[in-house]
């Protein structure tokens, strides 16, 4: 059964959210402390983590980098009570993969907690490459020269979104849909905090990126298959 | 005009020039006042002086004349000239010339008509004066203009008096003198006084200078001070020195510069106060507001089974908390607006696209309706620098707001550019707007028929936002809308931020109504 961590001081909200999550078959930790987050996380690592931004003890954001020490695959999404760009590319920046304004509908956090459990390229059987890394489906890697890169199941996701169709332009809105499953959104801010993420793992020099290109206007591609001098 | 623009505007050039004139007016008239004193306290002293010598000169000839005519045999003419001749200095080099006339212009006893000593022109005489003197016996003198044969010319005087020769006939002498000397030292003095009164003027040009320097150096402080207390730099102010007027000047200034500072800082803390609720609340509401909406989903869910009251009570609860939900998200932006911290998060966004795909979510509005919406575009894709999400709302706005009022007439959506900017119209041909609502359509929470209802559960903010989303663009939203005739709704964005001045790519009014 998955198991998902709620971290929010809201008792009502985090028991509210329990009830909706446990009606569509996921098992919910409760937590009410950012300090114990931490603990809670180390003895009992879930499946993904539900983050409220302001929290006593020790505040989302911090929560966040210290989840993320930890552990790289594990799916973070923020829920914060406020929509300014500041806070929420703080969170993204911090590590979380995607956030939730509250209030929010109850049906639309469960397709987003879905999204983030589900396997990416789970259509694409082969192994990928691009640029001079390695992509592997089923191990879920990527390594450059025999080495691995730690990617979040996020940026493995995106990192596979443009390395299965290299030199399509996806535009900001088609990786929205792809990677995070929304339907209709602009929110660029999103697909741009995460492209800079990944480029700083991925790029041999992330201010001149090869793999992921930007194309002004519209979005991004993946840069040409191959070894790389 | 020119030069009165820098006069009028600079203090010390005003004060300076001013002093000047004056000091130069006022040394002139007093210069020129004592000039004449002593030049005219020179030569009268030069005329009282030749007086008394021509007088004995005169005098002395007059007695020779008589002892010399004792004798009958005499040469007078070798007297007379040995009388004119016996100024052996020319007027000419600060002597005296002597002339020795007939008064008949006759030659008696070899005594010639005219005698005249050093070529002196016996013209140097006025003849009016000549009659003067033959009318009194007593010394007469008259200035005039000393001429030789030589042609040299000199101011100067001449003193005469008529002599009788007894038996021989009657005889006019004149002494002549000229002020060539004395003219020479006034003209000394007068270089002096010239070279003098420059050099006060100088000196007055330069005092002046610096103590105006001295007075307009704080005032022109206290100004540069002001202007950037103005410019918002509230730490700005004064230097002051020691206890004078100019000193009190800065204090007064600083005292000034302080309440304001004071004051500012208690309305700026007032406002963040203020601007702080405002956002705490519609922050701290939607924790609840989560939670309840989640516990409504969940009753709503499961509706099926419960009776037709409850049932129907679920929905009406469901679909009030999401209004309740818009009016909180809504208001919170337009305290954000209030607050000056809305941010554009620009992108390059293709507007096109945008309008399409703004168009596409607004379908399920559509298929209530019987609307439709027609997209028309001179291109298939224009890319701006905008923040998607606000240009998006923008349009959400709009459509919405046509949608509501269209009463299921179709709805023309046109994109056009121009070299600065994007214009997107929505035009409906519903119910429309009265002229004079035109201006209040975008007043929160105003509507045009207060007894029509919210159909689409608008929260009446929508097309505020728009507006202050378009401005924080640099952009704008024109309208038109006559009663019957539906309305017109043109957004103008800038292609670029760098655009400072913008032009409708698309006017509001209607092509068929304007004026070709």
């Amino acid at each position: 059964m998955t198991s998902v961590m709620v971290v929010d001081d809201d008792q009502d909200l985090a028991e509210m959210l329990g009830i909706v999550l446990n009606g569509v078959g996921i098992e919910v930790d409760l937590v009410s402390r950012g300090d114990e987050a931490i603990d809670v996380f180390r003895n009992n690592p879930p499946d993904l983590v539900l983050l409220d931004i302001m929290l006593p003890g020790l505040d989302g954001i911090e929560v966040c980098k210290q989840i993320r020490k930890q552990s790289m695959r594990v799916p973070i999404v923020m829920l914060t009570a406020k929509s300014d760009t500041h806070d929420i590319v703080k969170g993204l920046e911090a590590g979380a993969d995607d956030y939730m304004v509250k209030p929010f509908k109850p049906s639309e956090l469960v397709a987003r907690i879905r999204t983030r459990l589900r396997r990416a390229g789970g259509e694409i059987s082969s192994n990928l490459t691009i640029g001079d890394l390695a992509i592997d489906i089923v191990e879920h890697t990527v390594t450059r020269g025999g080495k691995e890169i730690p990617l979040t199941r996020l940026e493995f996701d995106l990192l596979v979104a443009l390395a299965k169709e290299p030199g399509r332009v996806f535009t900001r809105e088609a990786l929205l849909g792809e990677v995070w499953g929304y339907r209709h959104s602009t929110d660029t801010r999103l697909v741009n905090v995460h492209v800079q993420r990944l480029r700083a793992k991925i790029e041999h020099d992330p201010e001149n990126p090869t793999i992921i290109n930007t194309v002004r206007g519209i979005g991004y591609k993946a840069g040409a298959t191959g070894p790389r001098g | 005009m020119k030069l009165f623009n820098i006069f009028r505007r600079s203090l010390f050039l005003k004060v300076f020039t001013l002093s000047s004139i004056i000091s130069i007016a006022l040394i002139y008239f007093l210069g020129s006042n004592l000039y004449v004193r002593i030049s005219n306290g020179i030569i009268d002293e030069k005329i009282s002086a030749s007086l008394s010598e021509a007088e004995s000169a005169i005098q002395y000839a007059d007695y020779r004349f008589i002892i010399a005519n004792l004798n009958p045999s005499a040469d007078m003419g070798a007297l007379v000239e040995e009388v004119v001749k016996s100024t052996n200095l020319s007027a000419k080099d600060s002597g005296r010339e002597i002339a020795f006339i007939n008064s008949n212009g006759k030659v008696i006893r070899n005594i010639p008509a005219i005698t005249t000593s050093n070529f002196l022109e016996p013209n140097s005489i006025p003849s009016t004066f000549r009659a003067e003197v033959q009318n009194k016996s007593e010394l007469q003198w008259t200035r005039t203009q000393l001429r030789y044969v030589s042609g040299e010319i000199l101011d100067g005087m001449v003193i005469g008096q008529k002599i009788t020769i007894p038996r021989v006939g009657k005889y006019e002498m004149y002494v002549l003198f000229g002020f060539d000397g004395q003219q020479r030292t006034i003209d000394l003095i007068g270089r002096s006084m010239w070279g003098t009164g420059f050099l006060l003027i100088a000196l007055i040009m330069i005092t002046a200078s610096v103590v105006l320097r001295q007075v307009i150096k704080p005032v022109k402080q206290a100004a540069e001070v002001a202007e950037q207390l103005t410019s918002g730099d509230l730490l700005q102010r004064m230097d002051v020195k020691g206890q004078d007027e100019i000193a009190r000047l800065g204090t007064a200034f600083n005292e000034m510069a302080d309440t304001l500072e004071r004051q500012i800082r208690r309305l700026e803390n007032l406002s963040r106060v203020q601007q702080r609720f405002v956002s705490d609340v519609s922050h701290e509401l939607r924790t609840p507001l989560t939670t309840i909406r989640m516990a409504a989903d969940v009753i709503h869910a499961s509706r099926e089974s419960f009776d037709p009251v409850i049932a129907r009570s679920s929905e009406l609860l469901l679909a009030q908390i999401e209004r309740f939900e818009n009016l909180l998200s809504e208001l919170l932006e337009v305290s954000r607006f209030d607050a000056e911290v809305a941010v554009l998060s620009l992108d390059k966004v293709d507007i096109v696209a945008l309008v399409r795909r703004s168009v596409d979510d607004l379908g399920f509005a559509l298929r209530e309706r019987d609307s439709e919406i027609r997209i028309d575009s001179q291109e298939e894709s224009l890319i701006i620098d905008a923040d998607p999400r606000r240009v998006e709302r923008i349009m959400r706005n709009l459509l919405g707001n046509a949608i509501d009022h269209a009463e299921d007439k179709p709805i023309d959506v046109t994109i056009n550019a121009n070299e600065s900017a994007v214009s997107i119209s929505v035009r409906d041909y519903g119910v429309g707007l009265a002229p004079q609502h035109i201006n209040r359509v975008f007043d929160r929470f105003w509507r045009a028929d207060p007894s029509r209802s919210r159909i689409r559960g608008g929260t009446g903010l929508g097309l505020s936002i728009a507006r202050e989303d378009a401005q924080l663009h640099g952009g704008e939203i024109r309208v038109w809308g006559d009663l019957g005739q539906g309305s017109n709704f043109v957004l103008t964005l800038p292609k670029t931020q760098e655009s400072i001045h913008i032009e409708p790519a698309i006017s509001e009014l209607p092509t068929n109504l304007q004026v070709k």
